[in-house]
């Protein structure tokens, strides 16, 4: 099996967080809360589920965002009908959830089916207008609520009550989130082992090369798009239950893409362990800098993220992989 | 078992293949001989599927693939090695090779253990087994050819076609690989069309048939000593003669 030792390696890890996210329950061990384990955890999962695409295709896409917001309405417009179709409250987050898959499927494949016909920056372009357009049409044409948006807490404190709702935002999600992140990293191993994972790698390598050598590359591409498109949803998803309300702006935030990205750059795109590490050191860094000198992170922020860039492009992860035939097993 | 009928390819106004027909039986080897510009590189895009010609067909055995997309010939048994190495610099070259099993006419038969020993296999053949674990972007340009034509026989081809695999390498090379080439040839019983713009040494050891390109039309076919002693090769190559 390729990469089973890396995997382990980060299924131990991703435990650990896990772990550390119960035991700081009861006392908190120096800044590390289970709100500081949870924060970090969220940009875990968010660099888990976008490597699968970015990491393993080489593409770029600029609007992942739009999976996410598209998870969050899911959610959050299931528990605003969930009283009209008489769900209770479990019922309206299984239905959320049901939708997100649903609608991230649909919508990757319509992204997918058209955009990924175009190689590299192109491509990029055109997934920011997808993301910009998807905003335009909620916020025009008035749907989940158009610009104001739909509120969540209340309309899920009305459903089931404020002791059940404070387990859900706080527990459940956080459960939704991590399972999203397990998932992830457990297709992201069948894919490396399988077909799947070898037709990708050719794609990310020589696109052309590899029609030639009898990879369906449309085919492998969206798979991969819908996939990481999925996950991204149901972090969207589990990630509004903790929201007051879900609205444009605000879901369709590019700046969640962006840091995406650079989470997945800051470890090294296409490993196992690559996510881990910048979705660690980047939401480590942005909760506790932002904690200290709230409003002047991003001056630290900025040159941290730079430095690391300049000096390793291919990632922590990438670049100790380079180095050493032996770590390569182990992390990569 | 490969039938070209009366191809033609333009682009815009440039005629690259004018007419072309051709066949090869299984199992043997032809050389396609012509100048730079002459239209070779352009039939074997036709063969493989990378533009579909103006007019004419393709036909692999017995069914007409002239619209088939370039993956599905993989499958069917039509593989390629180009001239210009399209290494995979990021992964090893075992992964390279097992892509090429993975995805060529045994498609959908094996499974990624199977692959990697086809690769290893493929390897030993061309003599890279060694350095199987390393990344392809650490090859010198031979050995990358010698890659670039493992990746197309684990793709277990019916057809190969190897693009100018000899041009530019040393004459012990080329020895080395026509021998090759030939040998799993008659073994696999693979059918090998390749080109070949100079390298006339190699045509003479390894084809059994010639066939010249010259403009776009096939100018001159036949048995490899005949066509190369044919004065109008001469004349394709060198110009016409002429006195005072």
């Amino acid at each position: 099996m390729m990469g089973y030792r890396a995997f382990l390696l980060t299924v131990f890890t991703l435990l650990i967080l896990v772990a550390l996210r119960f035991i700081t329950e009861a006392e908190p061990i120096g800044f590390i809360t289970p709100q500081f384990v949870t924060f970090v955890m969220f940009y875990v999962a968010l660099g888990l589920a976008f490597n699968i695409f970015i990491g393993m295709t080489g593409y770029v896409d600029f609007g992942y965002v739009a999976f996410m917001a598209l998870g969050s309405y899911a959610m959050a417009s299931a528990i605003n009908r969930a009283s009209s179709l008489s769900l209770p409250g479990y019922g309206a987050i299984i239905l959320g959830l049901v939708e997100t898959i649903v609608l991230t499927f649909i919508l990757a494949l319509i992204v997918g089916g058209i955009a990924l016909r175009l190689r590299g920056a192109y491509f990029a372009i055109a997934t920011i207008s997808v993301n910009e357009g998807l905003r335009f049409l909620v916020d025009g044409l008035d749907i989940w609520g158009g610009s104001a948006g739909i509120y969540v807490s209340g309309p899920l404190i009305r459903l089931v009550g404020h002791e059940a709702y404070s387990f859900i935002a706080l527990i459940v999600s956080d459960l939704l989130l991590y399972a999203t992140a397990f998932i992830a990293l457990i297709i992201t191993f069948v894919y490396l082992n399988s077909r799947i994972g070898y037709a990708l790698k050719a794609i990310r390598e020589d696109e052309d090369a590899a029609k030639v050598m009898g990879v369906n590359t449309t085919f492998y591409k969206v798979l991969a798009f819908s996939t990481s498109g999925i996950l991204g949803g149901l972090i969207g998803a589990s990630w509004a239950l903790k929201l007051a309300a879900v609205y444009p702006p605000e879901a369709f935030n590019i700046f969640y893409t962006v840091e995406a990205i650079v989470i997945v750059m800051l470890g090294g795109a296409g490993t196992f362990l690559g996510p881990i590490v910048g979705g660690a050191v980047y939401g480590g860094l942005k909760y506790v800098l932002s904690g200290y000198i709230p409003g002047y992170q991003l001056l630290i922020f900025a040159p941290i993220l730079i430095a690391i860039i300049v000096m390793v492009p291919q990632g922590v992860i990438g670049f100790l992989r380079e180095r050493s035939e032996r770590l390569r097993e182990f992390i990569a | 078992m490969l039938e070209v009928v009366n191809v033609t390819k333009r682009f815009g106004g440039i005629v690259a293949l004018r007419n072309v027909s051709l066949k090869v039986e299984r199992g043997e080897r032809i050389a396609i001989v012509g100048p730079n510009g002459s239209g070779k590189t352009t039939l074997f895009n036709v063969i493989n599927g990378v533009y579909p010609p103006e007019e004419g067909k393709v036909i692999f055995e017995g069914a007409d693939i002239t619209m088939l997309p370039s993956y599905k010939r993989a499958w069917l048994g039509i593989a390629r090695a180009f001239q210009i190495p399209r290494p995979f610099p990021n992964i090893t070259l075992r992964e390279s090779v097992a892509i090429g099993a993975l995805f060529g006419s045994l498609y959908g038969k094996i499974g990624a253990r199977e692959a990697l020993e086809i690769a290893d296999e493929r390897l030993k053949l061309v003599g890279l087994y060694d350095k199987r674990n390393e990344l392809t972007g650490k090859l010198a340009v031979p050995e990358l050819k010698l890659l670039e034509f493992a990746k197309a026989l684990a793709m277990k081809p019916k057809l190969l076609l190897l693009d100018e695999i000899v041009a530019g390498m040393p004459p012990s090379a080329v020895d080395y690989i026509v021998s090759l080439v030939r040998k799993i040839s008659d073994e696999e019983n693979i059918a090998i069309a390749t080109l070949v713009e100079h390298v006339m040494r190699a045509v003479v050891k390894f084809a059994e048939r010639v066939i010249v390109l010259h403009l776009g039309s096939k100018v001159l076919e036949g048995r490899p000593e005949e066509v190369l002693r044919n004065p109008l090769m001469e004349e394709i190559y060198l110009g016409k003669r002429w006195s005072l």
